[in-house]
């Protein structure tokens, strides 16, 4: 058997599931979003549920609340994970704890998360009743609004609590291909040690950084379920407002859910490609 | 010019057996090159990182030019280390990892564009500054780091292991690119490395390292002539001893009483004599000995012969072995002037073919 | 020492971060009636447990119906994987890049950027409202996963024992067998309960193509949670964190290096 046989037959049970049901649910979202619907006599594409979703308001308010919601959960989640990989990575004592905490929650669901979330922030949860306690507060209403909220503040708590162990992990996982030698060069050629960090560690460690948190911006750009539970009613974020669409009754929405569907897609292969290059440059890992 | 000089330094790790360093105390020549030697995990590399300051010791001091340096952290000591793998950063080209430690103390760019092109000169990289480190053999990038090291102009200079991960014909280049820009800058120098005949070759001094403490520190050739004890001896390849005693100015052993040409105190030691100085064949003081085996070693022969049940080796030219097959008689001379006497070593025991041997001595 | 002290308080405070919203589920869940402004429920009660462990809830079905699609997709994720993880690890060819984005670019791309689609291409197949078109669906983010693992794993695997046993007589098959498969397992389970968890967490995309026919967990905890249920939620979240509790503790080394095969595949 030739390599290139013996390569495709590896290949093709993987290529035929995820080409098949990934491009093709894909390639079917991008034509229905055109309106190519031949079975319904449309069978010319146009861009109208394009233009029609750019023009509405709503959907202009939830692009916006999506992209806030990915860039604060992100930065957040990502510079708390470099701390906490730091501090990880010494030795101290209750260390193992904090590694067991950090891994298992990276095994729980986000819908789990989220309904935690919801219990301690809400203005009926745990802090507003400590609030209460407190004397701060007199009634739940009085409470900030943390959950349901048009900041997104509830789903930005949920996103930094749950991604924060991942991007973790994977910067610990690349602090230990580094090792300490780096920065023990750079300590015996003068920097201190602050500068060792900021001209030796933070290079070495940006590329692994860049493509988790640009996995954990795409996420959190386009998960539904996140907030479904922690969400307000009005800006929805942008995957709640497309299921909204897709679900109407009223089937005449259908290519609109799908061209915002499209937005999100593009986005994420946008960020995902970025993080793909990143990887690809540098980095003491990526030989 | 900087003398450092350590003293009493004790260092254990957490989960170790032994201590990596008991007790090691070191004056180091200014401006000199010396190596420090020893087999793998007798604590150079320990004793380095030390100096550099990366680690602290759990006691004793480290001073250069008699200013302790324990409480500066490794930015502040003016003690530059190039590591055993080069470590070139990764993120940064040639010219960027040579000049780093000039940026990180805040000199202007131009300046040290002057100076990483001068030294990319001398380690002979010039033109290489642009590319990145994985684009340099492993030759380059070790003589790239030496240059980030020396560039700094520091008070003391470490290398760890700098030729090991080099083949043959670099490490020859290599080592005499060390020696030359030692001479030139005259930067008090410390290596490490495990192969003995590699420090006998780089260093004007060796401090040799077993257990954790200086076993031996001088020059080169007292390693081979004056060894100070049994091991030091057979670190540097001492497979001839015979144990014995001082009485007047003789050594009293299985082969009789042999004349020193040194005064020792009289008690109980152990003599040895280089293979090398051995002589096989007649002469007016050859004893009897029989041949007992012989191997080719290319430009030397080795040959086993025993006299008296002692088995002695002698390195010899390829051509006198020829003849020399198992079993023949042949007259072995020991030179008075290569012997030399060890002090007994408690640890020391005779090979298994040797004990309980009654001494048969016979004179030709 | 200062420093020693500065980490032990951010670990304490990274730790009780990790862990506080696990703290009003155990309460929720074991609370009778507990109304604002209580700090504490008045009254503990097991009622919400008995009731999530009864038959008459629907819960236990739910849970097993959650880990056997969990299960099955594993396992299809498993066969389809370990061969094309291992052609992306041992082999260089044309189109390999754009190969590995299509292999991994399911994973990354949030589901709802397929899920229209996907339900479109099911319905024609009638898969719609099925378990087995929930598993066919699952396989989009979990496959690439396994692809992902298994190419770390057999990118550290040496070939040359292959070799070696096929010049000691050994069939292809004998090889797999005895040299191979017993050298990838370890990187194998990994991935598989990596792939498990994906699967177990989904819930775009069998709301989408189970159409609400195929009640998994995550939707019978969503349904609880809008319907107020805080006792109830509370219980049903707790059980559906347990699998992967249960996984951590019993191969707590090999989940450790979860996080490091998936950032080496990351690093690939």
């Amino acid at each position: 058997m030739t390599d290139r046989r013996r390569i495709f037959l590896l290949l093709a049970p993987a290529l035929l599931i995820l080409g098949g049901l990934f491009l093709g649910g894909l390639g079917l979202t991008v034509l229905r979003s055109l309106r190519y619907m031949p079975a319904l006599g449309l069978t010319v594409p146009d861009l109208s549920a394009y233009r029609a979703v750019f023009a509405s308001p709503g959907f202009l308010a939830s692009l916006t609340l999506s992209l806030w919601i990915a860039t604060a959960s992100t930065l957040i989640a990502a510079s708390l994970a470099l701390g906490a990989a730091l501090l990880l990575r010494q030795s101290f004592p209750g260390r193992s704890v904090i590694s067991f905490l950090v891994q298992l929650n990276l095994t729980v669901p986000h819908i789990v998360g989220a309904i935690g979330i919801l219990y301690l922030f809400s203005q009926s949860g745990a802090f507003a009743r400590l609030a209460h306690a407190a004397g701060l507060i007199a009634a739940p209403g009085e409470f900030p609004a943390l959950t349901h909220d048009s900041f997104a503040i509830g789903i930005i708590l949920l996103y930094v609590w749950k991604e924060l162990p991942f991007i973790t992990l994977v910067l610990l996982a690349n602090l230990q291909g580094i090792g300490e030698d780096y920065e023990s060069v750079a300590r015996s050629l003068g920097a201190t040690r602050w500068q060792s960090f900021r001209h030796v560690l933070l290079p070495l460690l940006a590329p692994g950084l860049i493509a988790a948190s640009a996995l954990v911006f795409a996420f959190a750009f386009g998960a539904y379920e996140v907030p479904l539970v922690l969400g307000a009613s009005s800006p929805k974020a942008l995957p709640v407002l497309a299921w909204q669409a897709y679900t109407d009754t009223d089937l005449s929405t259908r290519p609109k859910a799908m061209a915002m569907a499209v937005v999100i897609a593009g986005i994420g292969l946008g960020l995902l490609l970025l993080g793909f290059r990143t990887l690809r440059r540098g980095g003491p890992n990526a030989r | 010019m900087t003398t450092l000089s350590l003293s009493g330094l004790r260092k254990s790790f957490p989960g170790a057996a032994t201590p990596a360093l008991q007790d090691l105390a070191l004056s180091v020549e200014s401006g000199a090159l010396t190596a420090l030697l020893g087999p793998s995990g007798c604590g150079k590399t320990t004793t380095m990182k030390l100096v550099a300051g990366l680690i602290q010791p759990d006691a004793g001091d480290i001073r250069l030019d008699g200013q302790s340096i324990l409480s500066l952290p490794p930015e502040r000591r003016d003690v530059a280390m190039v590591f055993q793998n080069p470590l070139l950063f990764p993120h940064l080209t040639v010219a960027g990892n040579i000049g780093f430690g000039l940026r990180m103390r805040g000199i202007a760019p131009r300046k040290i564009a002057e100076e990483v092109e001068e030294i990319l000169v001398r380690v002979r990289l010039q033109g290489l500054g642009d590319r990145f480190p994985t684009a340099l053999s492993g030759g380059q990038q070790q003589r790239a780091a030496l240059a980030r090291a020396l560039i700094l102009r520091p008070k003391v200079l470490l290398l760890d292991e700098p030729l090991s991960n080099l083949d043959a014909g670099l490490r020859d280049e290599m080592r005499s690119l060390i020696r030359k820009l030692q001479r030139e800058t005259g930067i008090t120098t410390l290596v490490v490395t495990h192969d003995q005949a590699e420090a006998v070759a780089i260093a004007d001094q060796i401090a040799l390292i077993l257990e954790g403490r200086v076993a031996q520190h001088g020059p080169p050739q007292d390693f081979y002539q004056r060894p100070v004890s049994l091991a030091v001896a057979r670190f540097f390849g001492g497979v001839n001893f015979l144990p014995g005693k001082v009485a007047g100015s003789a050594f009293q052993s299985a082969l009789g009483a042999l004349p020193l040409p040194f005064d020792r105190a009289d008690g109980p030691g152990i003599l040895t004599i280089r293979p090398e100085a051995l002589r096989l064949g007649p002469g007016p003081a050859a004893m009897m000995a029989k041949v007992v085996d012989s191997s080719f070693l290319g430009t030397q022969s080795r040959v086993g012969v025993t006299i008296a049940g002692i088995r002695l080796e002698a390195l010899v030219a390829p051509e006198t072995a020829r003849a020399l097959t198992p079993g023949t008689s042949i007259g072995v001379t020991l030179p008075p002037d290569a012997l030399w006497v060890l002090p007994p070593d408690a640890l020391w025991v005779l090979p298994p073919d040797q004990a309980g041997v009654s001494p048969d001595i016979s004179t030709a | 020492m200062r420093g020693e002290r500065w980490r032990l308080i951010a670990g304490v405070a990274l730790a009780a971060w990790l862990i506080l919203p696990f703290l009003p589920l155990a309460i929720w869940s074991v609370a009778h009636g507990w109304r604002f402004p209580d700090l504490l429920p008045q009254e503990l009660s097991s009622k919400a447990w008995a009731y999530a462990l009864s038959a008459r809830a629907g819960v236990l079905d739910s849970f097993a119906l959650t880990a056997g699609i969990a299960l099955a997709t594993t396992c299809l994720a498993a066969l389809i994987g370990v061969p094309a993880g291992r052609a992306l690890a041992l082999y260089q060819f044309r189109g390999k890049g754009l190969v590995t984005l299509l292999l991994l670019a399911p994973a990354m791309l949030p589901s709802l950027a397929v899920v229209f689609g996907l339900h479109g291409v099911f319905l024609r197949l009638g898969l719609t409202g099925t378990v087995s078109g929930v598993i066919l669906a699952h396989l989009v983010p979990v496959l690439p996963y396994m692809t992902l693992v298994m190419a770390a794993v057999f990118s550290g695997f040496d070939t040359d024992f292959e070799a070696q046993a096929r010049s000691l007589g050994a069939t292809s098959l004998q090889t797999f067998r005895t040299v191979t498969f017993p050298a990838i397992l370890p990187g194998l389970l990994t991935g598989a309960l990596f792939a498990f968890l994906v699967s177990w967490s989904q819930y775009l995309l069998t709301l989408a193509i189970g159409g609400g026919r195929v009640q998994t967990l995550p939707l019978l905890l969503f349904s609880q949670s809008s319907a107020g249920r805080n006792d109830l939620t509370a219980a049903i979240a707790l059980l559906y964190i347990l699998p992967g509790l249960l996984i951590l503790i019993v191969t707590a080394r090999q989940v450790t290096g979860r996080g490091a095969a998936l950032a080496r595949g990351l690093g690939g």
